[in-house]
């Protein structure tokens, strides 16, 4: 069942396009993995899903529901519905640096008042438990090193109870040794059936969490399928092109 | 020795009171208002900003004893409605120092929301908060927190620009500390100004020092 659909999606900048009639589908419970050069669209794609981007033309709908119907928008409240069913965790984290770790998780919900306080300080703790950091509850995000702070926002992330989340090269600001911990919480919750919608680099998540692999490049879907059709069989002869640079 | 002490130094500590009275409603009034100056400029609605960037031009574009000229000796002689324009001096001086202080910490928040990444923005966005939350209590008290350094940095120069009251004839510290040294033919009041100046910008100094700590967020 198709939980994300997206069709001819258009965004341009001036004159320059940088999304080009973009149709895909995501199912519930998918890993899709988004590939491709800097430069080909990736992050504007995934940031025009949870209206961080406006488009130009074409068409979202998120479990049946129209984000943007032929480049119209919906009433800013149905927007605002819409999008509350994803997450997104930012490639630079975007901690709220004078909250808390714990602060961080329950600010948005307590806003909202989505639940009592005592559930989402429940869930606050479950979740920092789940990422590992129950002991940095009263940290402050400068105290953590990049992998933590990783964790934190998308444990931050979760406690909006997304039934989507969207990750913007998650580990690009990542020394490389910490992207392990945070590709390990990325798996843990493929395991649990979330539904993710990735932008990376790192092939080696893309070929064994992912379900599906999207490759874009010059605001293009150029091809897309399971990883290993993809990897090990590519079609086009661009996508041969990068594999060879980003495989070896 | 010690009766003509008490004799020079009593009118410079009520000098000094009027100083840091002055101080105290100027940085009262005009921070606030400052706020409200870069809220106004950063208004989507644009007369509003224009106004208000005029405001600031014009006041951090002129000294501040032309300023405070205007409004003591200047405003009465306005035909028709000067004569209902003469104030108090030391009320005049407040209205002459929150005016243009206020101009200069509106720059210095407007610099503060600058520096805010959009990212945060974003995040907050993206986890459904409304502008009004997201500005609140995110927005602000990261701006607050950057500009603290600059607000610190301003009110040492505010402690020191009260002399300036010196010219409209208020009469503060420096102008008991220029009384004495022409009465008594002595430097030695001009240190002991120099000296209440620094005492009361050290306690300044360790009360944004520690500010700075307790807002660390580390």
């Amino acid at each position: 069942m198709a939980i994300i659909e997206v069709s001819n999606l258009k965004k341009s900048y001036g004159k320059l396009d940088v999304l080009k009639q973009i149709t895909f589908d995501v199912n519930k419970n998918d890993v899709v993995a988004v590939i491709g050069p800097s430069g080909s669209g990736k992050s504007t794609m995934l940031r025009s899903l949870i209206h961080l981007e406006e488009i130009n033309g074409g068409s979202v709908r998120v479990t049946g529901d129209y984000l943007v119907k032929d480049g119209v928008y919906s009433k800013a409240q149905e927007v605002k519905k819409i999008t509350s069913k994803m997450g997104m965790v930012f490639q630079h984290f975007n901690l709220f640096p004078h909250l808390t770790v714990k602060e961080n998780l329950e600010i948005a919900p307590k806003m909202l008042k989505t639940e009592s306080i005592s559930a989402i300080q429940q869930r606050s703790a479950e979740l920092l438990k789940k990422i590992g950091l129950s002991d940095r509850a009263t940290a402050y995000p400068a105290n953590l090193s990049g992998g933590q702070k990783q964790r934190v926002a998308i444990a931050r992330a979760l406690m909006m109870n997304p039934e989507i989340l969207l990750f913007d090269e998650p580990t690009s600001a990542l020394d490389p040794e910490l992207t392990g911990e945070v590709l390990q919480v990325m798996k843990d919750l493929a395991e649990e059936q979330m539904t993710m919608i990735v932008v990376t680099h790192e092939m080696g998540f893309a070929k064994e969490v992912a379900n599906r692999v999207m490759f874009m490049d010059n605001g293009e879907i150029i091809e897309s399928g399971h990883p290993e059709d993809l990897f090990n069989n590519p079609q086009f002869e661009r996508t041969k092109a990068f594999l060879n640079r980003n495989l070896k | 020795m010690a009766d003509y002490f008490n004799t020079m130094i009593m009118p410079m500590l009520e000098g000094a009171k009027m100083t840091i009275l002055l101080f105290l409603i100027a940085i009262a009034v005009s921070i606030p208002l400052g706020f409200l100056l870069t809220l106004a400029v950063n208004s989507r609605f644009k007369p509003l900003s224009w106004l208000a960037q005029t405001y600031i031009y014009l006041m951090r574009g002129t000294p501040l004893l032309l300023q405070l000229l205007l409004i003591c000796f200047g405003l009465p002689l306005i035909p028709v409605i000067g004569e209902y324009l003469i104030l108090d001096r030391f009320v005049a001086a407040c209205l002459g120092f929150i005016l243009n202080y206020a101009a200069y910490f509106a720059e210095i928040f407007r610099g503060g929301l600058l520096s805010i990444d959009k990212g945060q923005y974003e995040a907050a966005k993206v986890l459904g908060l409304n502008k009004w939350q997201t500005t609140t209590r995110i927005i602000l008290p990261q701006m607050f927190r950057i500009a603290l350094p600059s607000v610190s940095n301003e009110s040492i120069t505010l402690v020191k620009d009260t002399a300036l009251l010196y010219a409209v004839a208020v009469p503060e510290l420096l102008h008991f500390a220029q009384t004495a040294v022409n009465r008594d033919f002595t430097i030695v009041p001009f240190f002991i100004a120099g000296i209440i100046y620094l005492l009361i910008t050290l306690v300044l100094t360790m009360f944004f020092k520690w500010l700075e700590k307790r807002f660390k967020f580390e």
